[in-house]
């Protein structure tokens, strides 16, 4: 067992004016028996990262260590870490038990401790009652299991999952990812959960890191990303239905510090804190964001007022798209409530839930 | 008169697909069908499209029977699962190959086209072929050729359902606006109940053989399921399913879960739903968000103590599974608050929540014999 | 103890690195060879095409002529009819071409969209055997059954239609299988706009399958063009193909390997050239890029 250290690296596919820089100065922290998950859009580098801590691919410059080893140039195989990938890749010609062996026979273990090995990870995984079976007759949430703990077997110090769910039906997803925590809290190994989907990771990590363009934006827990989002993209991409954003204007008088949402006649009050950060900087113009859980209909002191445009039972809930001027915004409120298009509503919030960011820059204002 | 009906059909004799489905979609109506995949929506479709031909039963639209007609002479608009478009040909050909096929004149063709195109905001990508745009703009293109086509019906097979959360959100809105929808009848297909209840005017839920579970407006389905199965299809995460007693002495009506782990006293609605159920088990179910970890008890709650097993902190809600004794209930939790495994939590149980089934046939239980 | 683990480590990537770098040598070593083999005959036969006579038959070969003597080219067509036996092999091959792709189209598509109806897998695959069994076996009966034909054995028509025994059975199942690959939804996306199949078969399905069409056309007009063993047999007199005018050069008892290589040069042209201007459309076709969702 130990802990996954990426420091400084880099990938770059090509070379001249056709290279791709498909990862950028990455640095990650991973701790022993941790669950991290690496999150991001198709195309951001998630896949080359976890390609270059397997060892499938090379790494163009930086380090990644294992522990306090250092394995940025050793085979696959020499490196200790196992992969369960999105598809399942179970041979259909062998049983759920020879399935699962298979790594051990490769190795060229004794049969016993191959039975026993495989019997204790089945029980683990709850598919003792399969492992006569053949992948073909086995459900999807099954299969998954399976590939699992052939991937668990060789008792690997760092257990890599890539996209192992964007397969499954919702219900049987959710089943997964209690299963999948249950399993890491029994193990406590290193579980590295590659995804695009922000639920699973939310869902499944200790700690999630994001990555966008190549680059790592932010690595938190829930919380830190919900409400101290690094900047605009991380913002956007934790959290459903997407927080809202607004251009917008800062006036300052005596003692309040006002923002004005640009088209229309929308005002934000920030939350102290922000309020003194943007005192100081004195800078005219922000990107607010405001999430639509944050906007409710509970009283506070602050509110905005707008016209319902959509409003969509949800069945736990409703969700209201409301529009003032020209901005259009989204809120979340009681399943029982019934408005007609038309109405006019007033949100609350708290200017705690108010963030602000660098209009250039997109980064968090403190 | 509804604008769609669908008579008896069926499909497949030895193993039958669509056994005996028979709805009506109004004209302006917003149906969708949900269900699970593979039980046999898609099929539904292709039977009212003419894709395939109905081994009994009828379809009629707009009052004439069109069993027998092959698809090109139905006034018929579908957008399939994988969206299909024509690979070889442009966004712009893609979309106006309905008008192509019934030979519009240029000029009204290329303004239709651009209508629908600036409606779905693709107006940019019109030169591009299907290969160099994005799933959701796939997706907007199939739509933008159905929506062309200015037909009697429009059949969506699971349109948002394989694209990223962002963009199936962004989509789901946009068929809210979308007038053209509303004004023929429209059937949509999905499985993912969230969406059947904000877009549908009624929903069907669809089990196996294609039998219609229940067919009613998104908060009859989601308050007032017809049986267990539509109570657990809706929801995420899954209502909670408690096989009880019912038992009664001088306090009250009780149910007792069969575990012995819950004992709740019952309101006086589940009071009316009971009236006339001569059985002793019922099945319970119990959405999650009915049931909460509480800090501190407000009068008269009643609290349970139980133990975490394992908690997930998503975005709107926090999803506990929490140990009651031997039983295992989903609750749902504050996001910002941090449960650890094992950790002892006070869970208030809201009995208003509480559906009740027939321990034998699954139906709901109303009250009324 | 760090440090000496670090230093093993190295070690081990060192040795992994010779490793590859010995299997890179091989390799390329294999590749050497493997183009001396393929390129070395091409290559003396357009030396030999600009050989002298004298110099071709030398019993010692020389590898880059003495004497250049491009007129070799012009020498095969002393015997006027030698360009005409190409018009006839370039007429033969197109013809056989367009027919095979026409049959085998909707052979294929009908196998591929209706296999049922069609006969099944079952006699797909039977079409497809009949490429399989010698030519030579049927060389004798063949001749016979087109003698007994209006036009004779020494006709176009008798190689077109002759052709086909070996090209349609390939068209066929390559058509099927490229018919399978276009998604038939796409097909019930065009019925569903209004389209009868035959315009959306010609609109959507067939613009589909074209580039490999192209490669499947490639592939029979090759064939047709090389045919030797029928041709020799059945035609001679009124029509001549390439092929069989090729063993003609000779003078007595003497080879003329300058001219036989010339004129097989010359023959090489229209195949290349095909080749070439098509090669784009022929890998397309042979790895059928359809849009995946």
């Amino acid at each position: 067992m130990s802990g996954v250290s990426l420091q400084k690296v880099n990938k770059i596919y090509g070379s001249g004016a056709d290279s791709v820089h498909a990862v950028q100065d990455l640095d990650l922290e991973v701790s022993d028996g941790e669950f991290v998950a690496l999150l991001g859009p198709s195309g951001c580098g998630k896949t080359s990262t976890l390609r270059m801590i397997v060892g499938l691919e090379s790494i163009t410059s930086g380090q990644i260590l294992f522990g306090d080893r250092d394995i940025s140039h050793l085979d696959p195989q020499d490196r200790n870490v196992a992969m369960a990938f999105e598809t399942y890749a179970l041979y259909p010609n062998f049983t759920v038990a020879d399935n699962l062996s298979f790594p051990l026979e490769v190795l060229g273990l004794p049969a016993e401790l191959q039975r026993k090995k495989t019997d204790e990870i089945a029980e683990l995984l709850r598919i003792t009652d399969i492992l006569q079976a053949y992948p073909p007759e086995l459900s999807g949430g099954q299969q998954q299991r399976v590939s699992l703990g052939r991937a668990l077997i060789r008792e690997p110090s760092v257990f890599i999952l890539d996209e192992v769910m964007s397969h499954l039906d919702a219900h049987l997803k959710f089943s997964m990812l209690f299963d999948l925590k249950r399993l890491h809290r029994e193990l406590r190994r290193t579980m590295i959960y590659v995804t695009h989907d922000q639920v699973e990771a939310l869902a499944l990590a200790d700690r999630v890191a994001v990555m966008s363009n190549a680059r790592m934006q932010q690595v938190g827990d829930r919380n830190t990303l919900y409400n101290r989002p690094a900047n605009v993209f991380v913002a956007d991409f934790i959290g459903e239905p997407p927080t809202n954003f607004f251009r917008a204007e800062v006036a300052y008088h005596d003692h309040d510090t006002i923002i004005s949402v640009m088209d229309s006649d929308l005002t934000l009050q920030p939350g102290t804190a922000a309020a003194t950060s943007l005192r100081e900087s004195q800078r005219k113009e922000v990107i607010a964001g405001i999430r639509p859980q944050n906007l409710g209909f509970a009283e506070t002191a602050h509110f905005l007022t707008a016209d319902v445009e959509i409003s969509e039972y949800l069945g736990e809930r409703s969700m209201l798209t409301v529009v003032n001027g020209t901005t259009r915004f989204q809120a979340i409120a009681p399943p029982d409530l019934r408005v007609n298009p038309g109405t006019s509503v007033r949100l609350y919030y708290e200017p705690l839930n108010v963030m602000l960011f660098d209009p250039e820059t997109e980064t968090l204002i403190a | 008169m509804a604008h769609l009906e669908v008579e008896g059909i069926c499909k497949g004799w030895e193993f039958p697909v669509i056994d005996e489905l028979s709805f009506a979609v109004e004209e302006g109506e917003f149906f969708v069908v949900l269900g699970p995949s593979g039980i046999g929506k898609t099929t539904t479709l292709r039977l009212i499209s003419g894709l395939e031909t109905p081994d009994a039963g009828r379809i009629l639209i707009g009052g004439t029977d069109q069993t027998r007609l092959p698809p090109y002479r139905r006034r018929i608009a579908m957008t399939f699962e994988s969206y299909a478009l024509y690979p070889h040909l442009s966004v712009y050909e893609n979309i106006a190959s309905p008008l192509r096929a019934r030979r519009l004149p240029a000029n009204e063709r290329d303004k239709r086209v651009k209508d629908v195109a600036e409606l779905l905001r693709i107006a940019h990508l019109l030169d591009r072929r299907p290969g160099e745009v994005s799933g959701g703009q796939k997706q907007r293109t199939a739509l933008g050729r159905t929506l062309v086509a200015d037909p009697e019906v429009f059949l969506l097979d699971e349109p948002i359902s394989h694209l990223d959360a962002k963009i199936r959100h962004e989509l789901r809105t946009q068929f809210h606006t979308l007038e053209d929808l509303r004004k023929v009848a429209t059937v949509y297909v999905t499985h993912d109940y969230a969406e059947a209840l904000s877009l549908g005017d009624r929903i069907g839920v669809m089990g196996t053989r294609g039998r219609l579970e229940q067919v009613g407006n998104p908060r009859d389905l989601f308050e007032r399921p017809a049986n267990l199965k539509v109570a657990e299809h809706l929801g995420q995460p899954t209502i909670n399913v408690i096989p009880s007693r019912i038992r009664r002495d001088n306090n009250g009506l009780f149910l007792d879960s069969e575990t012995g782990d819950l004992r709740l006293k019952l309101s006086g609605e589940s009071e009316a739903a009971l009236a006339g159920y001569s059985k002793d088990h019922v099945i319970a179910g119990l959405r999650p968000q009915y049931i909460r970890p509480i800090d501190e008890a407000a009068d008269g709650m009643e609290l349970l103590s139980a133990e975490v097993d394992v908690y997930e902190p998503l975005g709107t809600n926090g999803i506990m599974m929490a140990n009651l004794g031997s039983m295992s209930l989903t609750a749902l939790t504050d996001p910002e608050k941090h449960y650890e495994t094992g950790q002892k939590v006070q869970i208030a149980v809201d009995v208003s929540g509480l559906h009740l089934f027939d321990a034998d046939s699954q139906v709901r239980l109303t009250g009324i014999t | 103890m760090n440090h000496a683990t670090g230093a093993m480590t190295a070690g081990g990537t060192e040795r992994t690195q010779d490793a590859w770098r010995h299997v890179r040598y091989l390799f390329l070593a294999f590749l050497g060879l493997w183009i001396v083999f393929t390129v070395f005959p091409l290559y003396f036969m357009t030396i030999t095409a600009f050989k002298s006579a004298a110099e071709a038959n030398l019993t010692v070969p020389t590898f880059w002529p003495q004497e250049w003597q491009p007129r070799n080219f012009i020498g095969v067509f002393d015997e006027r009819t030698n360009f005409n036996a190409l018009v006839d092999s370039f007429v033969i091959a197109s013809a056989n071409t367009a027919l095979s792709l026409f049959l085998g189209s909707l052979a294929g598509y009908a196998f591929a969209r209706f296999p049922r109806q069609a006969g099944g897998e079952n006699l797909a695959f039977w079409i497809l055997s009949n490429r399989m069994f010698p030519p030579v076996a049927i060389l004798v009966p063949m001749f016979f059954l087109f003698d007994n034909t209006p036009w004779g054995t020494d006709s176009h028509l008798s190689l077109i239609i002759l052709y086909l025994v070996f090209n349609l059975p390939l068209a066929t199942w390559l058509m099927m299988v490229f018919f399978r690959d276009a998604p038939v939804e796409i097909e019930e996306a065009a019925y569903l706009d209004g389209w009868t199949p035959l315009r959306a078969f010609f609109k959507v399905t067939l613009p589909l399958v074209i580039p490999g069409m192209i490669s499947v056309a490639m592939l029979c007009w090759i064939f047709a063009w090389n045919e030797y063993l029928f041709a020799n047999l059945f035609v001679g007199t009124a029509v001549r193909t390439y092929t069989i005018v090729i063993p003609t050069f000779t003078h007595g008892s003497q080879t003329l390997w300058n001219f036989q290589m010339a004129f097989s040069l010359l023959a090489l042209i229209p195949p290349v050239t095909l080749f070439i201007l098509l090669r784009r459309y022929m890998v397309r076709g042979l790895s059928l890029g359809v849009v995946k969702g």
